[in-house]
């Protein structure tokens, strides 16, 4: 069974808690985005219309802020596990700014116009549209890290 | 691995996972799509359990995600597909990849199962007092499969 010595193998060797961790940080971070992206496309009139965005992002937000809680931490943790590679990586602070705005804007832009009473249409598109543009970025800024060292 | 020696040696493959920049945009791009439709599925599977969107009917949850998820899907596939035949000899040999395609095949069964009695049937499941059993079942294994196939994907970068 080369999938149950793959298991033990990866088990035996502590690299799987860095593995669990990973997946911990990417699926944290899929679910924080992947709620936020469902009040964007609301924003957007773009699905889930028979509902405001308000109610939208009342029924996301507690999943958003404790996914985006574990990929925070986790992310921390992969960190210390190797700070001099992530020290000198050209990409990661840009990351790490990118993030920042993200997060940012979500609880302040984002968050006031998603609730808004009466939002103009094109209000609600272009900050549902520069949210999804953030997040994707720091997506590929995670992806960067690994590859462009 | 004569096969998968000859899918990775395509001049365009070989190119792509030579290149510095192409690989890990169209792998930036896959991750991008499981955040993007992975919510929708967590939103669809939640709203069929009865955790969440309770306001909104079960049919408006399904229909007005579906043309979304397709795109999303699509292009998850699509990118991943690129990606593993560009490293198919690594890939061949690995199970974790392996583990993942019978996993994407149960998400088949498991549509072709579902799709007629829950997801094309949801103003029935809107009309029932209580949701019925067959969307509960539909919902767990979907949250199931999915979480397998997102932590296989990741595992295939742990085999050697």
């Amino acid at each position: 069974m080369p999938l149950q010595n793959a298991v033990a193998d990866a088990l035996n060797n502590s690299e799987w808690v860095f593995a669990l961790a990973e997946c911990v940080h990417i699926g944290g971070f899929a679910v924080g985005v992947g709620t936020i992206a469902l009040v964007d496309l609301r924003m957007l009139n773009l699905g889930l219309r028979r509902e405001t965005a308000a109610r939208i992002l009342s029924y996301t937000e507690l999943w958003t802020v404790i996914a985006l809680l574990f990929a925070v931490f986790s992310g921390v943790a992969l960190f210390l596990s190797q700070t001099d590679i992530y020290r000198v990586n050209l990409i990661f602070p840009l990351k790490m700014y990118v993030l920042a705005a993200a997060l940012i804007y979500n609880f302040t832009v984002h968050r006031k116009v998603a609730t808004m009473g009466n939002p103009p249409p094109l209000l609600s598109r272009f900050v549902a549209t520069v949210s999804l543009l953030l997040w994707v970025s720091v997506v590929f800024g995670g992806i960067f890290t690994g590859f462009l060292v | 691995m004569p096969t998968a020696h000859s899918i990775q040696r395509i001049e365009s493959l070989t190119a792509f996972s030579e290149s510095v920049l192409a690989y890990p945009i169209v792998l930036s791009i896959h991750l991008a799509c499981i955040a993007l439709f992975g919510g929708m599925i967590l939103a669809t599977d939640l709203r069929l359990l009865g955790l969440t969107f309770n306001s909104l009917t079960i049919t408006e949850v399904v229909t007005s995600l579906r043309p979304w998820k397709r795109v999303g899907g699509t292009i998850m596939i699509a990118m991943g597909l690129l990606l593993a035949a560009s490293k198919a000899e690594t890939y061949a040999p690995n199970p974790f990849f392996w583990t993942k395609m019978i996993i994407l095949g149960l998400i088949g069964v498991h549509a072709l199962i579902f799709r007629p009695i829950v997801y094309s049937e949801t103003e029935e499941l809107d009309r029932s007092p209580v949701i019925p059993a067959k969307a509960k079942v539909a919902a767990i294994l979907s949250l199931v499969l999915w979480t397998a196939m997102f932590v296989m994907g990741r595992l295939i970068a742990y085999w050697d």
